[in-house]
């Protein structure tokens, strides 16, 4: 079978079942039924800001634009010494670029520095941001750091095929990419995207973007219902569960509770990770470290 | 029967027994029930149509006697959050509507005991004067047996009343899963059976009133008891066909007594493929994507939805519940279209009235739904001193009202 072939000419179709059981296969070959999520605390950039690490959290996100380089260093030094055993992660790999050309350093150096203040991987790198795609994610890999995923900031065309075969191909040069969230992180308040919109495109992207292991989906930003929904038709990886058990105006109940229980009414089985992607034990203790891709094999879908 | 039996034989148009719907709905690949209710959908409306109605969901009183365990929308008879819309609110949601196309309301509310019969009467009987084409979808079965113990009339009696007053329809709402063992443990069982509630149905449709049917799922019942639901309905629609849409959403549960979690997205896209599958003699299927959301809501096109519901303008009864979607008009024909359908505004008789409203004139964008009164006003509409109260606090406080008096035996 050729999935891209069979993704090409769906590409354009409104049967989003089809599509979504040709990317559901992929992702069952791939992952069994295993299905896993990182409960992340957020943390803001700026220097001094308070950092609040919830003990449940697999991963503290430094979140924002550092104003400096400086800024970012002490900032990485402040959460890093904080976090505990949480894996610390931030940034967006092209605010680091603009940064690192801002600041008339290389961007190796820079990320180097940010290593040897704490920093284990690098949060994103939004695909249609970066000046210089394949340079840029090699050199988080050569200053010995790891990308948590790439990104697509804004999506500018109707047809995600261009930009997704983009990313395989990127993937094919640099082969260190772990996970890929097709959503975009920014959608038009007039005009969102809508659920066949977001369905067709996890399903194409887990179809396309096949030498890429996870196709993620972002809890807090899509919800649990269309995150929920994208784990049928090709997610195998939630980003971003809340670490917090209550969240103002947030959450309606436990994020563990109710992210365990969209998965398992998904008929999946939820697997808690890291922000290494290590698989955790019970408690959020470090338990057996397995490649998600190990999954149990494939059972059949259970009703709610 | 296996699984593939049974789909087969829904394939060929057969209508599927209680255990095999059970097996199906417990068992099948969401994938497989998807295309099975698309299927059902595609043999009923092959013109790729998709409908919606623009109109409004006014609630006039959140007071009520009922006290379901699910409800975060009623106060208890005295609280000061209690509220009953004035006549002239009413007409002022009805002018708002009718600027953004709407066609009717859609009037429920609590079981308010010192709103009497009459109260509705005049209240139906002053729309229609003002605006005679304007429909009323309203009172759900049970504020109509409300409104028939409160009258101690007959609830054929009440609805003969009611449309001489100018009710059009009546809507399916007050069903919640009718099965009694549910009921009893939502405490709804006081204010309809399951019977009772099938009863009024059964009377509104011989009287010539089509209504609708709605299935809350996701408190205390199992998934037999959903089956049953939809089972009793589909054998009261092929004794009277008066049924014209079915909707089902999940319940929800923030600020409620009963509390606990809402159903996922994917138990909603199978039960409503499961009932788009079983209800073979209802026409119409809605999205509920007020419940759901815009995305899920336009994803029940593909498990087996037709029509999506409503644009509402105003909704009260699930917001205090703790969801607040709001689709316009523009944003619901976008979702249509979006999905590959055609889009066309329709009644509550799923009549067809046309193209998008907003592609023949201008409409405002709407990014937020009203609600029944802004928060702290709890005025007491001036026309209330003229009909009796039943309560003691709604005795006093028309008493208070100083010109009530004489008056108690009038309306
Ligand atoms: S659901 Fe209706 S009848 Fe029940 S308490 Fe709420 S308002 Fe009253």
């Amino acid at each position: 079978m050729n999935t891209v072939a069979d993704a090409e000419s769906l590409a354009h179709s409104h049967d989003i079942i089809s599509i979504g059981v040709l990317a559901d296969d992929l992702r069952r070959r791939r992952h069994g039924t295993r299905t896993t999520f990182v409960r992340v605390a957020n943390v803001a950039a700026d220097v001094g800001a308070p950092v609040s690490r919830p003990a449940a959290a697999g991963e503290v996100r430094i979140a924002g634009v550092p104003g400096s380089r400086a800024a970012a260093v002490e900032r990485v030094r402040e959460v890093a010494s904080a976090a505990g055993r949480a894996v610390v992660t931030g940034f967006s790999l092209a605010d680091l670029e603009q940064l690192s050309a801002r600041e008339n350093v290389t961007l190796r150096a820079l990320l180097e520095e940010l290593r040897a203040a704490g920093l284990e991987l690098v949060a994103e790198a939004p695909v249609d941001r970066l000046q210089d795609t394949r340079r840029s994610i090699e050199e988080v890999n050569i200053a010995g750091m790891a990308l948590a995923r790439l990104t697509v900031d804004q999506s500018s065309s109707a047809d995600p095929m261009p930009l997704l075969k983009a990313v395989a191909d990127l993937q094919r040069r640099v082969a260190v990419l772990r996970a890929f969230a097709p959503l975009p992180r920014r959608v038009n308040p007039t005009a969102p995207t809508t659920g066949y919109d977001d369905v067709k495109h996890v399903a194409l992207a887990r179809l396309v973007v096949d030498n890429v292991p996870s196709i993620q989906v972002d809890w807090s930003l899509y919800g649990p219902k269309l995150a929920q929904v994208a784990l049928t038709v090709g997610a195998d990886d939630v980003d971003a569960v809340s670490a917090e058990d209550e969240v103002a105006g947030g959450p309606r109940r436990a994020p563990l509770q109710e992210i365990r229980r969209n998965i398992i009414a998904a008929g999946q089985e939820p697997v808690e990770r890291n922000g290494r992607f290590d698989i955790l034990g019970p408690l959020g203790t470090l338990g057996v470290v397995a490649s998600p891709s190990e999954g149990r094999r494939p059972r059949e879908e259970r009703s709610p | 029967m296996s699984i593939n039996r049974t789909a087969d034989r829904i394939r060929s148009g057969e209508r599927v027994g209680g255990d095999e719907a059970l097996e199906l709905y417990r068992r099948a690949p969401t994938a497989l029930l998807g295309r099975l209710a698309d299927g059902v959908r595609a043999r009923k409306h092959p013109d790729r149509i998709v409908t919606y109605i623009i109109d409004r969901n006014v609630n006039y009183t959140n007071v009520c006697v009922a006290r379901c365990t699910f409800c975060a929308f009623y106060r208890p008879v005295g609280s000061s959050e209690g509220y009953v819309l004035g006549f002239d609110e009413v007409f002022r949601k009805i002018d708002e509507t009718i600027a953004v196309g709407g066609v009717q309301l859609l009037l429920q509310g609590g079981h308010n005991p010192d709103l009497p019969l009459a109260w509705y009467e005049d209240l139906f009987r002053a729309v229609k004067d003002r605006y005679p084409a304007f429909k009323l979808h309203a009172l759900s079965p049970p504020e109509v047996i409300h409104l028939s113990r409160l009258s101690q009339l007959p609830v054929p009696a009440v609805i003969a009343r009611l449309m001489a007053a100018g009710l059009d329809s009546i809507p399916g709402g007050g069903a919640e899963i009718l099965v009694d063992r549910v009921r009893a443990i939502l405490h709804c069982d006081g204010k309809a059976t399951a019977d009772e509630w099938l009863d009024v149905m059964r009377h509104a449709h011989r009287a010539g009133l089509r209504t609708t049917a709605t299935m809350m799922y996701g408190t205390v019942e199992t998934d037999e008891e959903r089956l049953e639901h939809l089972l009793r309905l589909r054998a009261l629609q092929d004794e009277t066909g008066g049924f014209t849409a079915f909707i089902t959403w999940s319940y929800q549960p923030d600020h409620t007594e009963l509390a606990g979690c809402e159903a996922t997205g994917i138990e909603y896209l199978r039960t409503l493929a499961i009932a788009r599958i079983v209800l073979d003699n209802f026409d119409n299927l809605q999205a509920s994507w007020v419940t759901q959301g815009g995305k899920v809501g336009q994803l029940s096109l593909a498990y087996g939805a037709n029509d999506m519901g409503s644009v509402m303008i105003e909704e009260n009864v699930v917001r205090a519940a703790g969801a607040s979607y709001c689709m316009d008009e523009a944003e619901i024909v976008r979702n249509i279209e979006d999905a590959g359908f055609a889009a066309r505004r329709r009644n509550m008789h799923y009549e067809i009235l046309g193209d998008p409203i907003f592609r023949e004139r201008e409409v405002p964008r709407m990014l937020e739904l009203a609600t029944a009164r802004v928060a702290g006003d709890n005025t007491t509409p001036e026309e209330l001193r003229f009909y009796p109260a039943r309560s003691r606090s709604g005795k006093q406080e028309r008493l208070q009202d100083g010109r009530i008096a004489g008056l108690q035996d009038g309306k």
